[in-house]
């Protein structure tokens, strides 16, 4: 299926003592998957909101398919994660994660970035296109025309409009008709990203 | 703890999460957190939390899938603020 699912998570934005709670990440994060923390590559809070945030883009993913369906992290299961490209510089320390997240009888591979501001991460199915920005203000109404404005830059296309779906999820229209290509917004503080899949 | 008074103290747990408070004064049952009221849903958790905290009990995996609107919220809450010790 072509669908499209992303999530930020802006580090500075959450509560990073609560975070490191059993209390809290027990509420979405299974032992088994617990098991698949590695304190010497993230830190803990990095991957909560990884595990977070990869349950967050396949509810997206999956939704645009079943626009009934409710968001249930605690029934998604993280079953593999694997750095994927470690890289570090002076001013921008981050790694690459790739992962597959079972749920129900689904399994999607995801693609996760982390740095010290943000977590992000895409389902990585088919043939996708990803990018994250830094604006200038976190209120909502600013965050949502800013994603919409960068994905409209980034396409180079002429006469593309965004509208959104009943369901939720935004459409991509030309002249009025609908361009068949799958795209997912996030926002979380001052950090915007979108998401499409154009082909399988 | 009646419906309304279960709504009132919601109020208060929510208020940190939303920047939309004009809407917050006036939500109702039908009132969906992440839609209406703007909630990043990296604050979920949060506010499954903190009604832990406000009401004293705990919210398990299933329930706290069921709120993502007021009327859920208080259903769960509602149910395990009278569940017989």
């Amino acid at each position: 299926m072509i669908s499209a699912g992303n999530d930020i998570v802006v580090l500075q934005a959450v509560d990073a003592q609560r975070t490191q709670s059993p209390a809290f990440y027990s509420k979405f994060i299974s032992p088994k998957e617990l098991a698949l923390y590695k304190p010497d590559e993230l830190s803990l809070v990095n991957f909560v909101w990884m595990l977070w945030s990869a349950k967050e883009s396949a509810y997206k993913y999956l939704k645009r398919n079943n626009p009934e369906l409710i968001f249930a992290p605690a029934k998604m299961t993280v079953q593999q994660l694997r750095i994927f490209t470690p890289l570090k510089t002076d001013t921008n320390a981050h790694n690459q994660y790739k992962g597959e997240l079972q749920t129900n009888d689904i399994a999607l591979p995801f693609l996760s970035v982390t740095t010290d501001q943000f977590i992000a991460t895409t389902i990585d199915q088919g043939d996708v296109r990803w990018a994250v920005k830094q604006i200038e203000t976190s209120d909502y109404e600013s965050q949502s025309k800013a994603v919409r404005s960068f994905l409209l830059d980034d396409l180079k296309m002429s006469g593309v409009t965004i509208e959104k779906h009943p369901a939720g999820y935004p459409v991509l229209l030309k002249d009025g008709k609908d361009l068949g290509i799958a795209v997912s917004f996030a926002h979380h503080d001052r950090y915007i990203s979108y998401c499409y899949q154009i082909s399988k | 703890m009646d419906r309304k008074e279960i709504l009132v103290e919601l109020k208060k747990v929510l208020t940190p999460y939303t920047e939309n408070k004009e809407m917050l004064e006036g939500i109702n049952e039908q009132t969906d957190l992440i839609k209406d009221l703007k909630i990043n849903s990296a604050n979920l958790v949060d506010i499954i939390i903190d009604a832990e905290a406000q009401y004293n009990i705990e919210i398990d995996f299933d329930a706290a899938e069921k709120m993502y609107n007021v009327g859920n919220c208080i259903d769960v809450i509602s149910e395990k603020i009278n569940k017989p010790a």
